[in-house]
């Protein structure tokens, strides 16, 4: 037998390495030139591998994901495009795709091949409150949602309860009573909690609901012209007054944390964001309210409550646009006509999305029957009422400030007029 | 017979030409060229951050838009914003929220320190005497210091919780109670409740460093207070507590420091409400910084805090370690 020398073992290999380049290049699906980064704050990563996977293998991609905690998702973004990072496509939250477009960190849609198509089956409002303040299309729709009344059936019928409450003086009169006969110490659950995404949206939602504005058409601050609002923040102080809400909700650190609460089925009412409805009411493993022991009902008055739109955005910086924006469309879109990403969505975690015609696949409404009336949630989406004061600079300092006025003012610390002019004052002295 | 060390240390002729001479450095000179590497390091991991972070208190900051004057370091570009001087200090100093953070601040740094300080010292006494089962004692005493805090504020939020938490069952069930009592309800009560998690948290640090120095003091000391007639609280005082002056120092600033900074639990627990009564400087800061996207007021609070913590870390020099000072007089 011939021995091996260096050199024909170098040849054998260097050929062998060759054709396998060769092979996979020939066998698999064109790849992509260059690799497209996407970041996203932490919600089911495995989850958003799982669809990356797919959008890899199915279309030639070299998506690398990476998930950054949500809490310092946005600033974490900002700093390292300071300092030189690129991700392709982001994530971005409803209230900062107005300051990285403004910051040129972002680019507007509108130019992109197919978005008239996206742009028409969306809903008018979530098209709306992803557009900037000049009427550019900023991202693509992660998800939508909204505020939602959830009730526990099995606690109403226990008090003799027939119906949930269809107005505001019925959920009183309704948790009175249930504190009265002892049912419950705490009937009321409110989102009241001190983060961003608790106090103040659950305001604007109780404002909407008494068919109030919390803000004009400039965009001002307008709640102490607002008889409606007014009356809102009354019933939030005799509900605490009358000890009918759990003290500790205005500590809770998220609206997570304040839907768990509700999972204990020792509350008869809560007040959270729709896509909290598949955890109460469809995850038996966590909730005593599972499977559908807790039902959601229309929001009590006018029915409107406070609606967003979270996205996805493209870097104005990438320099790989073509697969940034088939990558997005993919996300965020319908770009292999089966809306898979937004579907995945709906299943595994409720997430909502802004395209109506989703809704009618059989799938959705098989997946949705086991843990809410599908029907009823899309009336409540029809009453959705997005704001455009979120695109203002001044919005987050405000919504964060608001909070220890609106929190004083429950507690009795002020009266309900001179905590609205408050909130007034403080949005004038940010501007 | 050893040798003199010597004053100046020779380095090799490199090149015919040159003299021994040119090459000769002093002792001072060879020693900075051998700590220089270590030097730069520092500096620019520590001292760069810092100055650079102290920069941005004097600047109007925003992270997107960071065109305009930079430096170039190692061809990274730092930018360095527009400089408005002392207005982000002025602003803060004029803004009320600012003083409510800051008196919350020091009622809660007060109280940890003195809360640290006591139990501390408690424990490390107790800990001091022999009894069956003091190695182990000691052992488990480090597991809160060993939790990471937000571990510690979720293991709080289920001890204190208003509706299953472990301590209000355990009253109710004791009939000391006759409702559950919520911890967290009002500012004041919320912000207490801050400040004993974070002494369990932190009071077995002060513990093992007062051990520690428990464990220099010579027996002799004592035997010769026994000698004397001193019971125990005299020996405490006129033995224990004066030996232990350095650690008490050391624990006093590093609490303080710690007390300052804390903003862990905050975020576990509170998130700075209800309302703002949980709100301290750290807090505000990190607000300031990365909620509303304003670092250089962010930075410039953040830096107030540094200026307090220097104050009274002169401040408890002077006051623990004057006898010390007047007696060596």
């Amino acid at each position: 037998m011939k021995p091996t020398t260096r050199r024909s073992f170098l040849q054998t290999t260097g050929l062998l390495g060759a054709s396998a380049v060769l092979a996979d290049g020939l066998l698999s699906e064109a790849r992509a030139d260059k690799p497209i980064n996407l970041a996203g704050w932490v919600f089911k990563p495995d989850t958003v591998k799982d669809y990356v996977n797919v959008y890899n293998q199915k279309f030639g991609g070299q998506v690398k994901y990476e998930a950054i905690p949500w809490a310092q998702y946005h600033p974490s973004m900002e700093t390292r495009a300071f300092g030189g990072d690129m991700f392709d496509v982001m994530y971005c939250a409803h209230n900062f795709r107005e300051r990285w477009y403004e910051n040129g960190l972002i680019r507007p849609l509108d130019d992109l091949p197919g978005i008239d198509e996206l742009k028409k089956k969306m809903t008018p409002q979530n098209l709306e409150s992803l557009k900037t303040k000049d009427g550019k299309l900023a991202g693509l729709p992660y998800f939508t949602s909204l505020f939602t009344l959830i009730y526990n059936e099995p606690m109403l019928q226990q008090a003799g309860i027939k119906a949930p409450a269809k107005s505001w003086d019925e959920l009183v009169e309704h948790s009175l009573k249930l504190k009265k006969d002892k049912v419950s110490d705490h009937p009321f659950l409110p989102n009241w909690n001190n983060s961003p995404s608790g106090t103040m949206p659950q305001f604007m939602t109780d404002a909407f609901s008494e068919g109030a504005n919390v803000f004009d058409a400039k965009n001002k601050v307008i709640v102490d012209q607002e008889p409606g609002v007014a009356r809102a923040m009354e019933r939030w102080q005799k509900v605490w007054k009358a000890e009918l809400v759990n003290p500790e909700v205005l500590t809770k650190t998220s609206s997570t944390d304040t839907h768990r609460l509700f999972w204990t089925g020792r509350y008869a009412y809560h007040t959270n964001h729709s896509y909290y409805l598949k955890t109460i009411a469809g995850e038996p493993e966590n909730s005593k309210l599972a499977p559908k022991k807790a039902k959601m009902t229309m929001y009590p008055g006018t029915g409107q409550t406070y609606m967003w739109t979270d996205s996805y955005t493209i870097n104005a910086k990438t320099k790989n646009m073509d697969d940034a924006w088939k990558l997005t469309r993919y996300l965020g879109g319908n770009l292999a006509g089966d809306w898979y990403v937004q579907r995945q969505w709906c299943l595994i975690s409720g997430l909502d999305n802004p395209y109506p015609e989703m809704y009618e696949h059989p799938e959705i409404i098989a997946s949705y029957d086991r843990w809410v009336d599908l029907k009823l949630l899309r009336k409540q989406y029809e009453k959705g009422k997005v704001i455009a004061a979120y695109k203002e600079p001044w919005y987050s300092e405000y919504d964060v400030k608001a909070v220890p006025i609106v929190h004083n003012m429950i507690r009795g610390g002020t009266t309900v007029p001179q905590a609205l002019k408050e909130l007034v004052k403080l949005q004038k002295s940010l501007e | 017979m050893a040798s003199a060390p010597p004053d100046r240390i020779v380095r090799p002729v490199l090149a015919p030409g040159l003299t021994a001479r040119r090459f000769r450095l002093s002792e001072r000179s060879f020693a900075s060229l051998l700590i220089l590497p270590a030097f730069l390091v520092i500096s620019l991991v520590v001292l760069f951050p810092l100055a650079y972070s102290l920069w941005m208190s004097f600047a109007d900051v925003n992270l997107l838009r960071a065109a305009g004057p930079a430096v170039e370091l190692f061809g990274v570009r730092i930018p360095l914003f527009r400089y408005v001087g002392l207005q982000n200090y002025l602003r803060l100093f004029a803004d009320p929220n600012y003083w409510d953070s800051f008196w919350r601040t020091a009622y809660f740094v007060g109280a940890f320190v003195f809360e640290t300080t006591v139990v501390g010292l408690g424990m490390a006494l107790a800990l001091q005497e022999r009894f069956v089962g003091r190695p182990m004692m000691r052992s488990l005493l480090l597991i809160p210091w060993s939790l990471s805090r937000v571990v510690v504020g979720l293991l709080w939020i289920g001890i204190l919780d208003v509706e299953f938490g472990a301590l209000n069952g355990l009253l109710y069930k004791a009939g000391l109670i006759e409702s559950y009592i919520s911890f967290l309800k009002s500012g004041f009560s919320a912000l207490n409740v801050l400040v004993s998690v974070y002494m369990w948290n932190q009071a077995p640090f002060a513990t093992l460093l007062l051990l520690a120095g428990m464990q220099s003091i010579p027996v002799e000391l004592y035997s010769a207070a026994e000698v004397d007639g001193a019971g125990y609280w005299q020996r405490f005082r006129h033995v224990t507590l004066p030996a232990l002056r350095g650690m008490l120092f050391l624990i006093l600033v590093v609490s303080t420091v710690n007390g300052f900074l804390m903003l862990d639990l905050i975020y576990v627990l509170t998130m700075g409400g209800p309302g703002n009564e949980t709100t301290t400087l750290s807090w505000l800061g990190f607000q300031t910084a990365f909620q509303f996207f304003k670092f250089g007021p962010g930075t410039a609070i953040l830096y107030t805090i540094t200026v307090f913590c220097l104050i009274l870390a002169v401040i408890y020099q002077k006051v623990v370690f004057r006898k010390l000072e007047a007696e060596q007089a």
